[in-house]
């Protein structure tokens, strides 16, 4: 029997995140313009471009970060499992519960390594002690750093290395059980190995969950993404499996971003 | 040649500038000398033991007994009675300014704050005796209005200014990606003080506390004005009483020079700063925790 | 995934049950704050609207202008006015030198080590002692040692210590306010340290450090612990309006505490009333000129406006 190309198993993959016709303003400049992406469930899908794109702009939208910015004003659509999270009867406590975020730098708490991991369960309502103790070790197990620290999980988070603390906050978000992981460009505050960690990390959450990564490099997004967006002053250029958009890009600008021609 | 002069300028500068420098030691040097020199004739010229000085309740210069104890009680009482009102609410103000204010509203209450620590000690004084003296007067057991209570509640509000200014440096020095992490991972606003903010900020908020407490204790005219100035202990929070500082302002420009009353004035004055020192100690301490 | 190590999956974007509850305390929490905060303003206010209600007809020309009396009603605070500025423009005289040279030297010359933790140290402990403490020092050193008596010079000369850490603080501040760049700039083209701070850095700060400066006179204007035991309880006799520096002066601030606690003159309240009010007002104007001049010298001398 013949497997299916990968071609045609993304095609088949379902939407999980959409975003229809988005705008960000940030106050009268508008930082991004009418980008529409549709990120796949349990897939990777890579923003890549110049700095200033607005690559990390978009992907703030899809969590309702904006909200925390006086004078961001988001307009469009996004819609998770096709409810839109701009509607106005949408909460953002509840969607960063669905949706979250790991950032640039590594924001432990000034905690401990456990509480770190169970603040998000802890308030969101779960006091079980048992229940807590589960997800931290499920979560550490998943962010590739259980075995590191499971002998001093009440040592201060600040004392781990800085590609530890990255796992530690991608544990932090994955304890919540979200569906879909938001990532900043993780990987680029941290040394050589540390990033290599975090790609084979990447890899792995897919299993579970859906995510979309800003980052400025394509090798980067070669490595470890199914599907990859070009973003260039504020709009999606061209998007598509990342095969195809790295060896046969279909935009002119595209194949002058990857060929190192600008950026 | 140019140079040579503009080097000897740069040398003589130097010079004045460290002199000045060293003018600060030099004051506070004396300061404390001539006040340990001072304070302590009670014990080895009138040769009252430190430890009725300190301990005992019966103040009676005339009958060569002057036990400062109902004094650093008062002392005491008032700076729990106004941390305890002043702190959190201070706080709270802080927590306030530094997350939730609008800017318009900023606008309005930083200049409030800078205009309460400009109100001169005398004038909150003046406030508590004309306003809330009268005020405890008639709603409470109170004969005179004078005590603890009005003296713990305007030094409550004397010292807002500085636990609030402090809370907020303590808040705004945090880095913004403590609050935005909590944040995407779905707290609201209030869970992201209470959890991450207040605890990362905790260093800083002990120093507006004890920098609170140190104003408290320090503080003279505004409880002298209000507080009854009776040598007697405090029999609940609305009966006359005294503070240390309170005390040396009352009796001092009547004290003979020379007298006991004088020598044990002074060793007030010695303990006060002696307490100052300390809670200085205790910044530094809570300094150096968050480093 | 195993079952049950994960919490339970969330399906919808609106809030429910659990999260209402978070929201309800976060809206309950902000309102509380406001109010606290308001409440300040609102406090502020009445206490200025009463100290207005009860001081305004006390402010008649021969209150400000006249002298006060020991027994009888009447009285004016006419020489506590002056006292208060003799007073003020004295320690200003000695405390600004000493506090912004020993700033400059802390700030752009101090090499870490002994002197400089000294300093530090002993700045910061000055800064806690109690006025009270304050005017016993002076007390024992000017009226005592140097056979003085009560005198302005005294109080001045007091002030000058119990003030010097807190121009000091200002003048750091001040000073760290000035970008590196520009002393770089000015180094870069041949200037020595000494020029690059006469020159460029002082000039920069300038108006931080006024506005310091100026609300610092304002905390100095309503000082009254200090200045009892070193410049007195009153006015001198013959001559209330007096240059000689060693005259006895009371000042505004404490002649309100004076009237308060010792006075028997009949009009208690009505002089009362009317020093807090004139102090008051006092204090505001220091305020608002503070950040005025702070505003426009800064633009004089930096083109910035801030």
């Amino acid at each position: 029997m013949t497997e299916p190309s990968p071609v045609d198993t993304l095609a088949a993959a379902e939407a999980k995140i959409v975003a229809k016709d988005l705008d960000v303003f940030y106050g009268s400049f508008q930082a991004i313009k009418h980008a529409s992406l549709t990120m796949k469930a349990q897939h990777v899908t890579a923003l890549i471009g110049p700095s200033g794109c607005g690559k990390s702009t978009f992907l703030r939208a899809l969590n309702r970060m904006h909200d925390l910015t006086p004078g961001a004003r988001v307009e469009g659509c996004v819609e998770l499992d096709g409810e839109d999270i701009y509607g106005p009867d949408a909460d953002p406590v509840v969607i960063r519960h669905r949706i979250g975020m790991v950032f640039q730098r590594p924001n432990p708490f000034p905690k401990t390594i456990y509480e770190n991991v169970v603040y998000g369960p802890r308030i969101h309502g779960e006091r079980s002690r048992a229940r807590l103790d589960e997800i931290a070790e499920h979560a550490l197990r998943q962010a590739a750093l259980w075995d590191e620290v499971k002998d001093r999980l009440q040592r201060s988070a600040l004392d781990l290395s800085g590609g530890q603390q990255q796992r530690l906050c991608i544990a932090r978000a994955v304890a919540l059980n979200p569906e879909v992981i938001l990532m900043d460009e993780p990987a680029s505050a941290l040394d050589p190995i540390a990033t290599s960690k975090i790609e084979d990390l990447i890899g792995q959450l897919t299993d579970e969950y859906t995510v979309v990564i800003v980052t400025h490099s394509m090798q980067q997004a070669a490595r470890i993404s199914d599907f990859t967006a070009f973003f260039h002053l504020g709009e999606i250029v061209e998007v598509g499996p990342t095969n195809q958009i790295f060896t046969h890009p279909k935009e002119k600008r595209t194949e002058d971003y990857i060929t190192g021609r600008f950026g | 040649m140019n140079a040579r002069r503009t080097r000897r300028t740069e040398r003589i500068a130097l010079m004045g500038l460290r002199i000045a420098a060293g003018f600060v030691v030099v004051a506070m040097a004396a300061l404390l000398l001539y006040l340990a020199f001072e304070g302590t004739k009670t014990f080895y010229v009138d040769r009252f033991p430190v430890w009725s000085f300190l301990f005992s309740p019966d103040f009676s210069p005339d009958a060569n007994h002057p036990g400062a104890a109902v004094f650093i009680v008062g002392t005491i009482v008032v700076t729990v009675f106004a941390i305890a009102l002043g702190g959190p609410f201070g706080v709270a103000v802080g927590v306030f300014l530094a997350e939730l204010a609008p800017r318009r509203m900023t606008q309005v209450l930083k200049p409030a704050i800078e205009l309460m620590v400009g109100i001169p000690s005398v004038v909150y004084g003046w406030l508590g005796l004309t306003l809330l003296v009268p005020i405890i007067r008639t709603h409470t057991s109170s004969p005179s209005g004078f005590g603890l209570a009005a003296a713990g509640i305007v030094l409550s509000l004397m010292i807002l200014p500085t636990v609030i200014t402090l809370s907020e440096d303590a808040f705004r020095s945090l880095p913004g990606s403590l609050k935005e992490g909590s944040l995407a991972l779905g707290a609201t606003r209030w869970q992201t003080i209470v959890r991450v903010l207040l605890p990362s900020a905790s260093s800083g908020i002990a120093v507006a506390l004890i920098l609170g407490i140190a104003r408290a204790v320090g503080e003279t005219l505004a409880i002298q004005m209000v507080i009854g100035n009776s040598t007697q202990f405090p029999k609940g929070l609305f009966a006359p009483t005294a503070a240390l500082t309170t005390e040396v302002v009352t009796d001092m420009p009547g004290a003979t020079a020379g007298s006991l009353l004088e020598h044990a004035l002074f060793s007030m004055a010695f303990l006060l700063l002696l307490i100052a020192m300390v809670l200085i100690v205790f910044v530094r301490f809570a300094l150096r925790k968050r480093a | 995934m195993a079952a049950g190590t994960a919490i339970a999956p969330v399906r919808r974007v609106t809030a429910t049950g659990g999260v209402r509850a978070r929201k309800v305390a976060d809206a309950v929490a902000t309102a509380v704050l406001w109010v606290m905060a308001s409440s300040i303003i609102v406090m502020l206010a009445a206490f200025i609207v009463y100290m207005v209600y009860l001081g305004w007809h006390a402010l008649s020309l021969s209150f400000i202008l006249g002298v006060p009396k020991e027994t009888t009603a009447g009285g004016g605070i006419g020489p506590e006015i002056y006292n208060s500025f003799y007073i003020l423009i004295l320690t200003l005289i000695f405390t600004t030198p000493i506090a912004v040279a020993a700033g400059v030297f802390l700030q752009e010359y101090a090499k870490p080590g002994v002197f400089r933790n000294v300093v530090q140290f002993s700045a910061e402990s000055l800064a806690t002692v109690p006025s009270v403490v304050m005017g016993l020092f002076g007390l024992l050193v000017f009226v005592y040692t140097f056979h003085w008596g009560y005198t302005a010079l005294g109080g001045a000369l007091t002030l000058t210590v119990l003030n010097l850490p807190a121009l000091l603080r200002v003048t750091q501040e001040a000073l760290s306010s000035v970008p590196d760049s520009l002393r770089e700039a000015s180094m870069g083209l041949g200037g020595t340290k000494w020029q690059t701070i006469t020159r460029i850095v002082l000039p920069s700060a300038i108006g931080r450090l006024t506005t310091g400066i100026v609300l610092i006179a304002g905390r100095i204007y309503g000082e009254t612990a200090a200045l009892i035991f070193t410049a007195g309880l009153s006015v001198t006799g013959n001559h209330p309006y007096d240059i000689n520096p060693f005259h006895t002066a009371e000042t505004l601030a404490v002649h309100l505490w004076y009237t308060h606690s010792e006075s028997i003159v009949p009009d208690v309240d009505r002089i009362g009333n009317g020093s807090a009010l004139v102090l008051l007002i006092m204090v505001l104007l220091f305020n608002v000129t503070a950040r005025i001049v702070g505003r426009s010298l800064t633009k004089r001398f930096t083109g910035r406006s801030s």
